[in-house]
């Protein structure tokens, strides 16, 4: 009979042993089932907004949560290139279906301004995503401020991206570079010292350190660049024609080597006597 | 109500924890997280306390002890409504606070992201969330004075909330099916636009995203939805005391 009373506690000790293990061991059979692709569909704005039941507002921030933790967890991917196409179009999926659902939520915006154009070359839609920032955000002068950048460096497109910078000038906050900007952007040419322009304002005006690095490197880039486009500069005014090879430069004295370009590729001049550098200005490391 | 409490602690701590992980907006997504819990938690006090309220005195024969002693029929249906609507503002009030102190908590952490912030809306907010819950209360009475059981009630009352949230999104999805590409027949048009006018349009009393991103609202906007709530409160009472004196008991 008195076997009867620990029975329980004896079956409970066994049990609990099998149970951390089949826990793990099943964890570990999860492990290797086919996973989902990030490249799967997204929900769309309209159906959140119905599904929601009226919490839009954190149906927004857990699809802007989903994107970046999808982002971070790529920075750990061994294999080249860290993203692939089909997951940019995710993201930017993602991201749209974020704003849809909120469309005042700062976050996707930005993120979208950061990480969409640089990395993915995804511009259009970036810059689709800011249209709606603008329009809705409609006293947040950054919203404007990225849309006119993008117009000015990825498409060259000055006039569209001085109409921005005016827009941005005229809201409250943005201080008096934009406007100079804006007007800068008037004038033809200036494309290198504009961008560092450009990119030295965002820097002031974000506190995340991995942004500010990223900034602060790409400053440095064009800054070289600057510096070979003042040089060639220089040979024309000496020599009356462009040098044609960038090792002229440093033949004739004017610089003292050629500089390194921070992203690991190589400087060189176009046929039109641009510097250009084959980089692109993106990681040599992880570029498509 | 230890429930409640419990509750609302928990959903301070998370709001904290999950508003961290933000890069930007950590004000709108504190206020996003902390409306959306007090809704929620409201919501299942009013599904699971409020329906069974009358349900339970029908479900244990308790009624006919109530009805025997000298109150009428519609005095019994407001006097637990006003009990319930008391719940409700008590209840509100304590996860207001909880949710006021997770706010606070994050705006002391990060004071550089809450540049648009506005108390004023947040309260507003707050304000109409208890509305609406008084409302579907209202409502959960209603069916309530009819249905046999409480669980009857409870599908009704779920589903007409669900109905109420949606509602206007989709009269302007069957109103302008060619946006999205579909065929939409006149019967649904018709049956659509009749659940409007009959269904509580509860999503008039969501200001969570104005009240996140400070976007002011208009006065007349508030005098119309307070009005519009209270109307509809009183005219579902009215009803539901009419059918529970008609009702008839085995």
């Amino acid at each position: 009979m008195r076997y009867r009373r620990f029975l329980p506690s004896i079956v409970l000790a066994l049990l609990i042993p099998v149970h951390i293990l089949a826990l793990s061991r099943i964890g570990e059979e999860q492990k290797k089932l086919p996973v989902s692709d990030e490249s799967a569909p997204v929900i769309t704005g309209p159906v959140v907004r119905l599904t929601a039941l009226g919490n839009d507002g954190v149906a927004s921030d857990f699809l802007f949560l989903k994107a970046i933790v999808f982002y971070g967890s790529t920075f750990e991917r061994k294999g080249r290139p860290r993203i692939k196409p089909g997951e940019w179009k995710w993201l930017y999926n993602i991201l749209t279906a974020s704003t849809d659902a909120d469309p005042y939520f700062l976050d996707p915006y930005y993120f979208a301004a950061g990480v969409l154009t640089w990395d993915s070359h995804l511009i259009r839609e970036a810059n689709e995503l800011l249209e709606k920032g603008t329009r809705y955000r409609d006293w947040d002068w950054k919203m404007p401020f990225f849309l006119g950048f993008n117009y000015f460096y990825f498409f060259q497109d000055n006039g569209k991206a001085s109409e921005y910078m005016m827009e941005s000038s005229r809201r409250e906050g943005s201080g008096r570079v934009i406007s100079t900007l804006a007007s800068r952007l008037a004038y033809e040419g200036n494309r290198t010292e504009n961008a560092i322009y450009f990119l030295r304002e965002i820097l002031k005006n974000t506190d995340d350190p991995s942004i500010k690095k990223e900034y602060t490197f790409r400053i440095n880039a064009l800054e070289t660049i600057l510096s070979l486009e003042q040089a060639v500069e220089k040979y024309k005014k000496k020599y009356g024609r462009t040098p044609g090879d960038l090792n002229k430069l440093v033949e004739r004295k004017i610089i003292p080597a050629l500089p390194k370009d921070p992203y690991g590729g190589e400087f060189y001049l176009d046929q039109h006597g641009n510097v250009k550098t084959t980089s692109d200005l993106a990681s040599m490391s992880n570029r498509r | 109500m230890y429930g409640i409490t419990i509750f609302a602690l928990l959903l301070m701590v998370a709001n904290y924890l999950i508003s961290g992980m933000f890069m930007q907006e950590l004000g709108k997504v504190s206020v996003d997280m902390a409306l959306s819990a007090v809704t929620f938690s409201g919501l299942l006090l009013v599904f699971f306390v409020g329906i069974n309220l009358i349900s339970k005195d029908f479900d244990r024969k308790t009624i006919y002890m109530v009805l025997s002693r000298p109150i009428s029929r519609p005095q019994y249906i407001w006097g637990k409504f006003m009990g319930m609507a008391m719940l409700i503002v008590s209840a509100m009030v304590i996860m207001s606070i909880f949710a006021a102190i997770s706010i606070v908590m994050l705006k002391w952490t990060y004071p550089a992201y809450f540049a648009r912030f506005s108390w004023m809306l947040v309260l507003l907010a707050l304000a109409l969330i208890t509305l609406m819950l008084i409302l579907v209360s209202a409502l959960s009475f209603l069916f309530a004075s009819f249905s046999s059981t409480s669980f009857i009630a409870l599908i009704l009352t779920i589903l007409s909330y669900i109905i109420g949230t949606s509602i206007r999104e989709v009269k302007a999805l069957v109103e302008a099916p060619q946006a999205v590409g579909i065929q939409v027949s006149p019967v649904t048009l018709k049956v659509v636009k009749a659940a409007y006018y009959l269904f509580p349009n509860i999503s008039l009393f969501d200001i969570k995203i104005q009240a996140a991103h400070g976007i002011n609202l208009s006065a007349s906007y508030l005098f119309w939805v307070i009005t519009y709530g209270i109307g509809y409160i009183i005219i579902t009472i009215l009803l539901a005391s009419f059918l529970f004196r008609r009702r008839e008991f085995p």
